[in-house]
């Protein structure tokens, strides 16, 4: 087990929406502590203030009250620059849409947060490299997006969340533009995220996948409604041993059908010769 | 900081490449500016290097003396003015000042219109009436014959290389004769093609035809209208010792001072001021192109901008800070600028020595006017992009990744 050492604190977080009369509280006094190496799911109705919540702390969004500690700082104070290098380095965030950029290959994709650490071309291409062998992903580095499925658009996008090893990952509904079936592959990747130590945060609407979790938080009108642990060991074994199972056969290239593969290998050839 | 810069560098040229087309427009927007101004600047550098050589032919020992006064500012009371006045200027003060010790040789320029006549020609012309101590105080070399002296009496004329051919068909009309005010010269001399209408003497020598001081007097009423006196000293450390002597002495002979000793770049400061002003003025008029060319990029700059909302939004959730997007925006607007400046630097150069065909100087392309125009293409780059690089910067990340495309 981890060390408990608080990652998120939250005291009183508000985040308002509109004035007077038309004003909104999206997060209405959010007090949350989250430690290293755990994986919360945050469910709750639409519009309860999950992806608000989310969006403050990936410090894309600032809150109106209250205080967000992240590993310890006071980030709420901090200014637009400092905030923009605690984005690069402690968090990793993973959206429900990819946001890949499309005209960027997957390599270049995975290693646009290196970018704004200063380190150089070569290093980075390597990084990102590295996290993409993780994700089975060698063999598509000089993929364009649009040339990938939704399921791998979406381990890239991880990759991409993964590369500079921050402390906390958030994911926003990250399978809810998959299939039953790639939704499941997102997940296992989520989970050896958190059997490796990560520290994952996930919003989701399905009750379903909240088995992968060691922790769900369901949310209401912008409060914390329900707080529960699950037993980690138990379940996550036990989803282990049903899920290796479709990830062995399809370890290189998800679970596309073995023509489409070769399609695709033909195309990569084509695109090596003319760069 | 490097690194991103190299890396900037790298994501604008790919997404000017992505966009040839407008790339291509918006750079021949700024490149026509650019191209404007360095040729205007090239032909402007090239006639003060026309002036400037003039003032080398002049030397370090020869001054001229003018008649009236010049107001400092050469712009309202150009020289050519003093032509339609009476000369202050007297055959005595010539001989006067030719007395001198320091001055070793003096020579008067008067200039005349006239109508010359041969058997098949006939043209209109300036006569230069001098003495033969003109080709001391000038550099005149002659091409072919000899130089008139002052013993001689009769009509002979030395002739420009130019009006001979215009004159005679002939670039070798020795002997030949022709009629002016009804008397009849002899061309004893051409002057080699100088090829240099603006200089000191104001005197276009290859279409002039030099003849006797005397004679011009005589075809002007009997009076001489002496536009300029050059006065050569001995050497150049006793030229300021001739200006001075010669200044008291005309001063004293007029009783006041009617007329003015230059020498040096004063000569010349009167033509290139104007020149300057001239230059200075075209550049300005020039610039609005520019600006034109300016607004160009930052239009195209918004487009580019509101295209890549969602780009932004993902670069700032990665850890870009408002400063790396305006980097990145700017660099991208700086090249284009800068793309267009080098292509602008080179259609000018094509158009300056096009111009420049139709010109009796050709224009200099010195590396301070080019870096002056890439200067400016980088700046209008700079002011026109910063605009659009703030306000992608400026964007709310949320709003941005909800922009689907």
């Amino acid at each position: 087990m981890p060390a408990k050492k608080p990652v998120i604190e939250l005291n009183g977080l508000v985040k308002k929406y509109g004035i007077g009369d038309a004003e909104h509280r999206a997060l209405d006094g959010v007090d949350l502590r989250i430690d290293a190496g755990e994986f919360v799911a945050i469910m709750g109705p639409s519009g309860c203030g999950k992806t608000t919540l989310l969006n403050v702390l990936g410090l894309l969004d600032r809150a109106d009250d209250g205080e967000y500690h992240l590993d310890g700082d006071d980030v709420e104070r901090f200014s637009g620059g400092r905030r923009a290098r605690i984005r690069s380095e402690q968090i990793g965030i993973v959206f429900q849409n990819f946001n890949l950029i499309d005209r960027m290959t997957v390599i270049e994709n995975v290693a646009l947060p290196l970018t704004y650490h200063g380190m150089r071309h070569i290093k980075r291409l390597e990084a990102a490299s590295a996290t993409l062998k993780t994700f089975h992903l060698s063999e598509r580095e000089y993929y364009l997006p649009h040339q990938l499925s939704g399921g791998q658009m979406q381990r890239v996008a991880i990759a991409r969340a993964l590369v500079n090893k921050p402390s906390l990952i958030l994911a926003d509904e990250p399978t809810g533009n998959l299939d039953s079936r790639s939704s499941h592959v997102i997940m296992e990747e989520l989970a050896e995220l958190h059997r490796r130590g990560n520290t994952i945060l996930m919003v989701t609407h399905n009750p379903n996948l909240t088995s992968y979790a060691s922790r769900v938080i369901n949310m209401l009108d912008g409060r914390v409604a329900s707080d529960k642990k699950i037993r980690v060991a138990a379940v996550s074994e036990e989803q282990t041993i049903v899920l290796r199972t479709p990830k062995k056969t399809t370890a290189s290239g998800e679970l596309a059908p073995k023509k489409a593969t070769k399609k695709k290998r033909s195309k990569k050839t084509a695109k090596e010769k003319k760069s | 900081m490097r690194t991103l810069f190299s890396d900037y560098l790298e994501t604008a040229v790919h997404s000017l490449r992505m966009n040839r087309g407008r790339t291509l427009l918006t750079t021949i927007g700024v490149a026509i500016g650019i191209a404007s101004v360095t040729t205007i600047l090239a032909l402007a550098a090239g006639v003060t290097s026309a002036i400037d050589r003039q003032i080398q032919q002049i030397g370090g020992d020869v001054a001229v003396v003018r008649p009236g006064f010049t107001p400092s500012n050469g712009l309202t009371s150009p020289v050519v003015a003093q032509q339609f006045g009476t000369s202050s200027l007297t055959r005595g003060d010539v001989t006067a000042i030719e007395r001198l010790d320091s001055s070793l040789s003096v020579a008067p320029i008067m200039t005349i219109e006239g109508t010359l006549q041969t058997k098949s020609e006939s043209l209109v012309a300036t006569m230069v009436a001098t003495t033969s101590k003109l080709a001391d105080t000038t550099n005149l070399p002659l091409d072919q014959g000899q130089f008139f002296d002052d013993t001689s009496s009769a009509n002979l004329a030395v002739v420009g290389a130019q009006i001979a051919v215009d004159l005679f068909g002939t670039d070798n009309p020795i002997g030949q004769q022709f009629t002016t005010h009804e008397q009849r010269f002899t061309v004893i001399g051409v002057l080699e093609k100088l090829s240099n209408p603006v200089n000191y003497n104001n005197v276009d020598f290859d279409h002039a035809i030099l003849i006797d001081f005397d004679k011009g007097e005589l075809f002007n009423q009997g009076r001489s209208q002496i536009q300029q006196i050059n006065i050569r000293a001995e050497s150049t450390d006793t030229l300021n010792k001739a200006v001075a002597e010669a200044t008291a002495l005309l001063e004293k002979r007029h009783g006041e001072q009617d007329f003015q000793i230059l020498h040096g770049t004063d000569v010349t400061s009167i033509t290139s001021n104007t020149f300057h002003w001239v230059a200075i003025v075209m550049a300005a008029i020039a610039a609005i192109s520019l600006l034109v060319g300016g607004i160009g990029i930052m239009n195209i700059m918004l487009v580019g901008v509101a295209e890549r909302t969602r780009e932004v939004g993902i670069r700032k959730s990665v850890g870009a800070s408002n400063l790396t997007i305006v980097a990145q925006f700017l660099i991208e607007s700086l090249l284009l600028s800068l793309i267009g400046g080098i292509l602008g630097v080179v259609m000018g150069v094509v158009f300056a020595f096009t111009i420049a065909l139709g010109l009796y100087f050709a224009p200099v392309f010195t590396w301070q006017i080019i870096t002056a125009s890439l200067g400016v293409s980088v700046v209008v780059g700079g002011i026109f992009g910063l605009y659009p690089a703030i306000r992608a910067a400026r964007k709310d990340p949320i709003e941005s990744l909800r922009q689907y495309r």
